[in-house]
């Protein structure tokens, strides 16, 4: 059996080389999207655990401030709870670096006198044997801005020990020292590159408040059980803290993310739906091919269950060939895209930056079950097909396509059938289910490549071909229904993946300009190069703020307080916003309110008269909130219960945004110092000249300067590198896609070498051979594309209504974005055409003299 | 078509194979014939001897390792590939012992496939087409899938499109080969009742001597070389 078994892929390897190379690259990039997206999803999650476990490793518990800095009277009280063995604070900001790159980097303030030596510091014990641990403390207390990097953070700024490297926090500017190069990474290898560690009464002095404190680390006595002393701590401090175990802390995290990562795995596995055709396909044809070589080995005594297990034996090969290619090439591609990820992890979403990917044994697990048993699902059916023919079936010269044609209907009915069933279930149920949508894009994409069969031979069967044209070409296509439909209905599943992408995209973009005309009125904003992630400490002297207001050339002054808070029931984040409105002649406040519920007018007059909130409507949905409910966050002194006056479209933040006046806010928040400004102009003043001075005047401060068309260009950046990785998977699938088209039409010439040698001898040119099959390919790829235009739309339509909804809850109005669809089309027609020069011109090859020979 | 050339000429042809041993294996050594319109010639041989290669040379499928072939007077040596493809298209006609139809075109596309090729439009294709398949008996026939037909039917069919583009050489490979006997007569007659109205050269490959003695001449192909009328029942 073994030795058959060898055999058989020995042979596979003689007779086509290529297609085997085809077959293995098809399942190798369905194995390798999805080891690349679930690393990146996994590296996104364990940035954020390694920088927990670098800051808070020895902690059971962990105190968060909701506001989110802490009032520095809760550690008395949550050291002299009973369960409390120690606890101390920590002071957390980022800081820009002042040397022009605007890197920033995170300050970690700790208590240099904490008895718990947890990664930071344990390692800071042991630096350096020339040094007494006991000088590094009192070096870190008495030298001012002493802190300490990674020799990595050092090594890539080209810092040395005793340097004094500039740094800021909003308009502030502090020198820090490099006191001590430290490898945090050694004892938490995910710890985050960036990090400075420093005293925490330095670091509030030079970069934050005095006491500002943002955590503090609980260690617990003995044997309390840590969700217990959660809970009565949570009790005894009160609504303005959120106590939470490390567990908590990195489901909070997997929480944020789980839209995002649960849309790239989604896609991620199209890829590998598509990969399926192939195995499918190629061991289809291999086993037409080898229908005798079945049929003999069966009158020789082999059983069919035999047969069954070696055709299954051959396609887990396959798969692991796939495996072994996929993996390395996952792990390349989210490489690749590490960075536009990281960035969007750290711009959207407010997390860490991914500083380094490692491939886990559960990614290589997913990747190798994704590669073998999509390899084996592939087999299966034709295995199953062979095994159960009779031995006479086997040896006579059948064409296995007579069955594909007569499936073809009923298939389609079929298809039909389930997705009308599909449609109909999600109209009367879908509503209670996050997941209808997914199930129902699902249906979709199951049923479409059913739906193939039939369509092809319905395009090709009622014409007549009168030469050696696209008719005759889209009746061929037709004769070898199975291979062709294969190629098809891969092809068409990635073009709706690919087309539904686009009009998502397409349409979101167009909504944002729109949103983003209503919004951006001003002129020229103002904020400091540390703001993206620091918004708490960044904040804007008020010195400037004055200067600013006191220019000729400025009509009004706005500024804007952002604090991060969760509701008071804890299961919300919200990113509030206090706005000092001005009023400027033409841009009301009420014109600038992209209202989703509520009158512009009103609603701008409660804002203005009295306290309310216009809360974005990510929020409104995942809450359930609308006007006349009230928005309860949790205030530093408890909960703070703001009327909503209206809900605005809102697409900066999935998480959840409100905004209501500066002058509110700093009643409840205790802080009205702002983080932004947004600058009004004269009439008839230049906004790129003013922004240029500002520049000049404040050379050499941490501030940024931007026009309104920068802010725009800056944003929309942001929103395309979030799409980045999407395009990788798009451009993926299209290659498996293609690999699709080239295997249906290698399969072909291998399968109609009769056909073509009576071309030939009939007196067709190689060329006319070559143009006959081009033809075909582009047949094929223009059913796929039919037949993925209206997948496409289909999909788009439930992306942007029902699941971008439903997990990001955002409102897209739907819009056509014709450039990028015509370009995509001739990109996946180029593809079509790339893909059948090969096939096109081996089809050219075969000789007339095969004739005398072989049966067609 | 009816120039002064004949049809067919072989000169001195010579065709060796390489052989899997390094050797060589010569196939055809020194044949020399010809052929003019509206004459027939009947190449008999055991098997293995050859008779099929040589109906390649003569077509044009492949290109023989010694001497030269001549289509209507014109050298198959100097031309191109295409240009023997194209020679192949314009003046011969060819007729397989297996019939080689097309199972997914019907019979009138199939006799119409040369014409496809030749990229020629539809009316005065449809024409020719109707009036051979009328000559063979198959005008009501024409919309039926080829699949349907009878062995004899086949290669009723296969005959039509042999001689659609009017070629000036009409080669034959064992075209009763397949068939029964009076089956084979019928298609026999037709064959050459055909190349007679069409004035065509015919070459007829066949292993059986009542079949060859219909032809004027009797060839047999022996150690690489051609003997006349051979005379003697193998
Ligand atoms: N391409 C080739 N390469 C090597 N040897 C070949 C090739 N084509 C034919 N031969 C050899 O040439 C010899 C003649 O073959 P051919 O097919 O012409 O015989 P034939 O007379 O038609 O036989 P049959 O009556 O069985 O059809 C055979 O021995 C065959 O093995
Ligand atoms: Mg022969």
């Amino acid at each position: 059996m073994i030795r058959v078994l060898g055999h058989g892929l020995l042979g596979l390897v003689r007779e086509g080389r290529t297609l085997l190379l085809l077959t293995v690259v098809g399942v190798s990039l369905g194995v390798g999207s999805v080891v690349a997206i679930q690393t990146l999803n996994q590296g996104a999650l364990q940035a954020f655990g390694g920088s927990v476990r670098a800051v808070s490793g020895q902690a059971d518990l962990t105190v968060l401030g909701t506001v989110p800095t802490i009032d520095p009277a809760l550690l008395p009280r949550v050291l002299a709870d009973p369960a409390v063995r120690d606890a101390w604070p920590l002071c957390r900001l980022d800081a820009a670096l002042a040397d022009g790159s605007g890197d920033l980097i995170q300050i970690v303030g700790f208590d240099v006198f904490a008895p718990v030596r947890y990664p930071l510091t344990r390692q800071l014990d042991e630096t350096g044997s020339a040094a007494d641990p006991g000088d590094l403390v009192a070096a870190a207390m008495a030298v001012p801005g002493w802190c300490a990097v990674t020799p990595h953070l050092a090594a890539s700024h080209g810092w040395a020990v005793g340097d004094t490297v500039p740094v800021s926090s909003g308009s502030r500017l502090a020198r820090l020292v490099i006191g001590a190069l430290v490898d945090f990474q050694r004892y938490e290898p995910l710890a985050p590159v960036n990090i400075a560690v420093m005293d925490v009464a330095q670091a509030q002095a030079l970069l934050a408040r005095p006491d500002a404190i943002h955590q503090i680390d609980i260690v617990l006595a003995g044997d309390e059980d840590p969700g217990t002393a959660a809970a009565r701590l949570q009790r005894n401090l009160g609504p303005g803290v959120r106590v939470l175990t490390p567990e908590q802390r990195a489901e909070d995290a997997a929480g944020l993310l789980a839209a995002f990562r649960l849309n790239l795995t989604a896609l991620s596995l199209i890829s590998v739906f598509v990969g399926l055709f192939l195995v499918l396909a190629s061991v289809q044809a291999s086993l037409v091919r080898r229908r005798r070589e079945f049929g003999v080995l069966r009158v020789l005594g082999m059983q069919p269950r035999q047969v069954l297990v070696l055709i299954l034996a051959e396609a887990g090969v396959l798969g692991l060939l796939g495996v072994a290619i996929g993996i390395p090439t996952g792990f390349r591609i989210a490489l690749w895209n590490v960075e536009t990820v990281s960035a969007t992890l750290t711009s959207i979403y407010v997390l860490e930056e991914i500083s380094r990917l490692v491939l886990t044994p559960t990614v290589i697990i997913i990747g190798t079950a994704v590669g073998l048993g999509g390899a084996l699902c592939g087999a299966v059916l034709p295995a199953l097909d062979m095994s159960r023919r009779g031995v006479v079936e086997l040896l006579s010269p059948l064409t296995m396509h007579e069955g594909a044609r007569r499936t073809a209907v009923p298939l389609a009915l079929l298809a039909v059938a389930a997705m009308t069933a599909g449609l109909l279930w999600f109209v009367a149920a879908g509503g209670g289910n996050r997941y209808a949508g997914f199930i129902l894009g699902f249906v979709m994409l199951i049923g479409l490549p059913l739906l193939v069969p039939g369509v092809i031979r319905a395009a090709g069967a009622p014409l007549r071909p009168r030469g050696l044209g696209w008719v005759l070409s889209l009746r061929n296509l037709t004769i070898r229904l199975r291979t062709s439909s294969f190629a098809v209905a891969a092809l068409a599943v990635t073009i709706s993946m690919m087309v539904g992408i686009t009009l998502l995209v397409g349409s979101f973009r167009q909504t944002l300009v729109t949103w983003l005309d209503v919004t951006i009125r001003a002129d020229v904003y103002v904020s400091t190069e540390s703001w993206i992630r620091a918004g708490n400490e960044a904040f804007l002297d008020a010195e400037l703020l004055t200067a600013l207001g006191g220019r000729p050339d400025v009509q009004a002054v706005e500024t804007q307080r952002r604090l991060r808070v969760s509701t008071a029931d804890g299961r919300h984040r919200v990113w509030l916003s206090g706005i000092a409105f001005s009023a400027v002649p033409g841009v009301t406040l009420a014109s600038r309110l992209p209202l989703y519920a509520g009158d512009p007018e009103a609603v701008a007059g409660r804002l203005l008269a009295s306290e309310a909130v216009v809360i974005g409507e990510p929020l409104a949905r995942k809450a359930g909130l609308g006007p006349g409910d009230d928005l309860v966050l949790a205030g530093p002194d408890g909960p703070v219960s703001l009327p909503i006056a209206g809900v605005a479209f809102d697409y900066t933040s999935e998480a959840g945004t409100a905004f209501t006046t500066l002058e509110t806010f700093g009643r409840h928040f205790r802080s009205d110092q702002p983080n932004n400004a947004a600058l009004f102009l004269q009439p008839g003043a230049d906004p790129d000249a003013v922004v240029a001075e500002l520049q000049r005047t404040h050379r050499g401060r941490p501030l940024v300067f931007r026009s309104n068309a920068t802010l725009r260009r800056e944003v929309l950046a942001i929103f395309d590198q979030t799409f980045a990785v999407t395009r990788t998977l798009q451009t993926m699938a299209l290659f498996i896609a293609a690999c699709g088209l080239a295997l249906a039409q290698l399969i072909q010439v291998r399968e109609r070498a009769g056909e073509l040698a009576l071309f030939r001898a009939l007196g067709a040119t190689r060329a006319q051979i070559s143009r006959m099959f081009l033809g075909e390919g582009l047949a094929m790829a223009g059913l796929g594309l039919a037949l993925g235009l209206g997948g496409g739309a289909g999909l788009a339509a439930l992306l942007i209504l029902v699941i971008n909804r439903e997990w990001f809850g955002w409102t897209i109005r739907p819009d056509v974005p014709l450039g990028a669809l015509a370009l995509e089309v001739a990109v996946i027609l180029g593809a079509a055409l790339a893909a059948g020069i090969y096939p096109a011109w081996k089809s050219g090859l075969s000789s007339p003299a095969q004739l005398s020979r072989d049966d067609l | 078509m009816n120039g002064p050339f004949p049809s067919l000429v072989l000169d001195r042809v010579g065709m060796v194979f390489p052989a899997a041993s390094g050797s060589a294996r010569t196939v055809l050594d020194g044949v020399d014939l010809s052929l003019h319109a509206g004459q027939c010639l009947a190449l008999v041989g055991r098997s293995g001897s050859g008779k099929t290669t040589l109906l390649h040379l003569a077509a044009g499928i492949a290109v023989p390792t010694s001497g030269r072939v001549l289509i209507d007077g014109e050298d198959l040596g100097g031309m191109t590939e295409n240009a023997r493809t194209r020679l192949r298209r314009d003046r011969i006609g060819i007729v397989f012992q297996f019939f080689h139809l097309l199972p997914h075109l019907n019979v009138a596309e199939n006799v119409a496939l040369p014409g496809w090729i030749d990229g020629r439009p539809g009316g005065g294709l449809e024409k020719r087409v109707g009036e051979l398949l009328d000559r063979v008996g198959l005008a009501d026939r024409s919309r039926d899938p080829v699949g349907r037909l009878s062995g004899g039917e086949m290669q009723r069919v296969a005959l039509c499109r042999a001689l659609l583009n009017k070629p000036s050489l009409l080669l034959a490979d064992e075209p009763t080969g397949s068939l029964d006997d009076r089956t084979g007569q019928v298609i026999l007659d037709l064959l050459l009742e055909m190349a007679e109205a069409e004035r065509c050269a015919l070459l007829l490959v066949t292993h059986s001597l009542t079949v060859a003695a219909r032809a004027e001449r009797i060839f047999e192909l022996h150690d690489g070389r051609l003997r006349q009328d051979p005379g003697v029942p193998s």
